[in-house]
This record gives C-alpha cells, structure tokens and sequence, in this order.
C-alpha cells in the first residue's frame, strides 16, 4: 500500500513544480507515464501510426488543464480519464476510416478462425469487442484489466460511482466473453 | 493482486494476454523522448494554461452570461431612447428650419449641441456631440434646410 501512496506524492510534488513554472516537472511526469497511457490508448484500437500523436495530444491537454486536476485520483488516473476523452473524439474518424477492414468480420463473425492462430484469433475478436463497448464500459475495463486499479480509484478519475464503475466492469466482461464466444 | 482475472472468464483472460501483448509491443513502439519534447514545445507554444473562461465553474459562466446579457440589455434600452429622443427631435425640428436665418440655425444647433450631452451622461461633453450621433441621411437633410433657408 505504501509505494502507491509515494507514487502519487511524487506526482503532486512535481505537478507543483510544474505549476510554478518548472517545465522539467512536466518532462519527468511525461517520462513518467507516457508508456502507460500509450499502452492504455493502444489497448482501445487505436491505429498504430496514431498512437504516438494521441499520447502527446492527451498529454498536452492533461498538463494545460492542470490547474484543474484536484487529486482525487491519481494523476495516472486522470490521465487515462483524459485519454478516453481524446479517443472519443477521435473514434469517430476511426469508425469512418475502419469501416471498410471491420465489415467482414463483423458480417461474418463465425468466419473460419482457422485460417489463423486461435491465440491472435481471439486477440483481435477481443480488441474489436473493446472497440464495440460502450464508452464508459470500455474505460472502465481497460483500467481494471489493463491498469490494475481498484474500482474505488476508477470511480474517482471518471467520476462516477464505485458501485457504478463495478457494473460497467461485470457489463464489459459479460459483453466481450458473448462477443469472442 | 491480479485484478485482471477477477470476474473474468479464463477464455477472456488468455485472449486479453495476447490483446495486452500486442498494445504493449504497439505502444513499446512510441518515442517516450520524442513525445516529452513535442508535449513541451506545444506547451511553450500554445500557453501552459488552458484560457481561463474554460476552465471556470458553471456558476460563475452563468454569472459572467448574466451580467453581459444585463450590459448588453441596457446599450440597446440606451440607444433606443436616443434614437426616439431624436426621431422626435427632428422631424417637428426641420420642417421650422426652412424659415430659419443661418444665424438662427446656429444658434439652434448650438443650443443642441449644449442640450445633447447632458442627456448622455456617459459620452464625454463635445461642442459636437449631438451632431455625431445623427444618420447621414438626417445631417443631409439638415444641411438641405441650412442651404435652402440660405438661398
């Protein structure tokens, strides 16, 4: 329990410094969770040449809105919340651009997945399941099953309730055990 | 704890490790150096801070709408009673000004020019305030009758 708790004085130390005025606050904290939020935002589907582009757009929202960050969650959970609002605004390009290379699959969900791998097949029947979510099913799972937080953690960073986050979680994985079934 | 497992069917749980394996090795692939540095140049770029209207409380928007709704009201109460005060001025004004002398009608326009500031209590006094509030086509007009009580 204590190394949490360090991990996240550490944050607050260095979103201080950031707000008063010291930019290399903001390239540690950068460091610091740049590769989660991109495994994070990678996990949703995103298209690979986006990835790197969505980090940073998350990441430059996150540090201008700073001001506004309360730490009610973690800083890392404030910024898989915002990184869920950028994919937001994004998917709806995704959708038009990825329209063409889902139809098959989703005209034809008992396609012959032994042209494939079963392991890489059922990888990517999960990762379209993620995709399909609903929004707040989507972020929640991800940041239980990918990110490991507690529910009352995910509550915080997307401010809904604890008993709210663990329906969304149970939905999700009721959803995707149907979908790759 | 492993929370991944938790609730989880085990079918889920192994297509997640490879789902998990493939988001890892993609996001494996960003340039954590090269994102801190773009983060920081638009930083430096676009302002390290959000404008600050959107980042104000709902209360105090509704508030700042109110108040330019207010300040807004009272411009178009306050030029709408200039405007009628001189719709009335004129019309009953310029017919009479036909059998005016042009010494009359300075007087005339001198007193105006007296009376208007006062009525506008926020427009600094001017020799000229009055004037510069008419429509061109009312200082037309009235130039008409200075021209034509000359002539």
């Amino acid at each position: 329990m204590g190394a949490p708790a360090l991990s996240v004085d550490a944050d607050g130390d260095l979103i201080a410094r950031y707000l008063g005025g010291e930019e290399l606050a903001a390239a540690e904290l950068v460091r610091r969770h740049a590769s989660a939020l991109a495994r994070f935002i990678a996990a949703h589907g995103a298209p690979e040449d986006e990835l790197e582009d969505l980090t940073q757009e998350t990441l430059f929202k996150a540090f201008r809105a700073l001001g506004t960050f309360r730490g009610g969650a973690s800083f890392r959970t404030w910024l898989l919340a915002i990184g869920g609002n950028v994919l937001k605004d994004r998917r709806r390009r995704w959708r038009r651009d990825q329209v063409v290379a889902l139809t098959p699959d989703i005209r034809d969900p008992s396609g012959d997945p032994g042209l494939e791998a079963e392991a890489g097949w059922t990888a990517e029947r999960l990762e379209q399941g993620v995709a399909k979510l609903a929004r707040l099913q989507r972020e929640v799972f991800l940041m239980r099953a990918q990110q490991g937080l507690g529910y009352d953690e995910i509550a915080s960073g997307l401010g809904i309730s604890e008993g709210a986050a663990r329906v969304h979680y149970h939905h999700a994985v009721k959803r995707l055990k149907a979908w790759i079934a | 704890m492993d929370r991944m497992n938790e609730g989880m069917p085990p079918e889920i749980g192994t297509a997640w490790k490879a789902l998990e394996a493939r988001a890892s090795e993609r996001a494996a692939r960003v340039d954590v150096e090269r994102v801190t540095a773009r983060v920081l140049e638009r930083l430096r770029r676009e302002g390290a801070v959000e404008p600050r209207l959107r980042w104000m409380s709902p209360a105090v928007l509704r508030a700042a709408a109110a108040v330019v709704v207010l300040v807004a009201a009272a411009a178009v109460v306050r030029v709408a009673t200039e405007r009628s005060g001189q719709a009335a001025r004129l019309p009953v004004g310029i017919p009479a000004m036909d059998s005016l002398s042009s010494h009359q009608l300075e007087a005339v326009l001198q007193a105006a020019g007296e009376v208007a500031p006062a009525a506008d209590t926020v427009a600094p006094a001017a020799s000229g305030g009055s004037l510069d509030d008419l429509t061109e086509a009312q200082l037309e007009t009235l130039l008409a009758s200075m021209n034509g009580a000359e002539g």
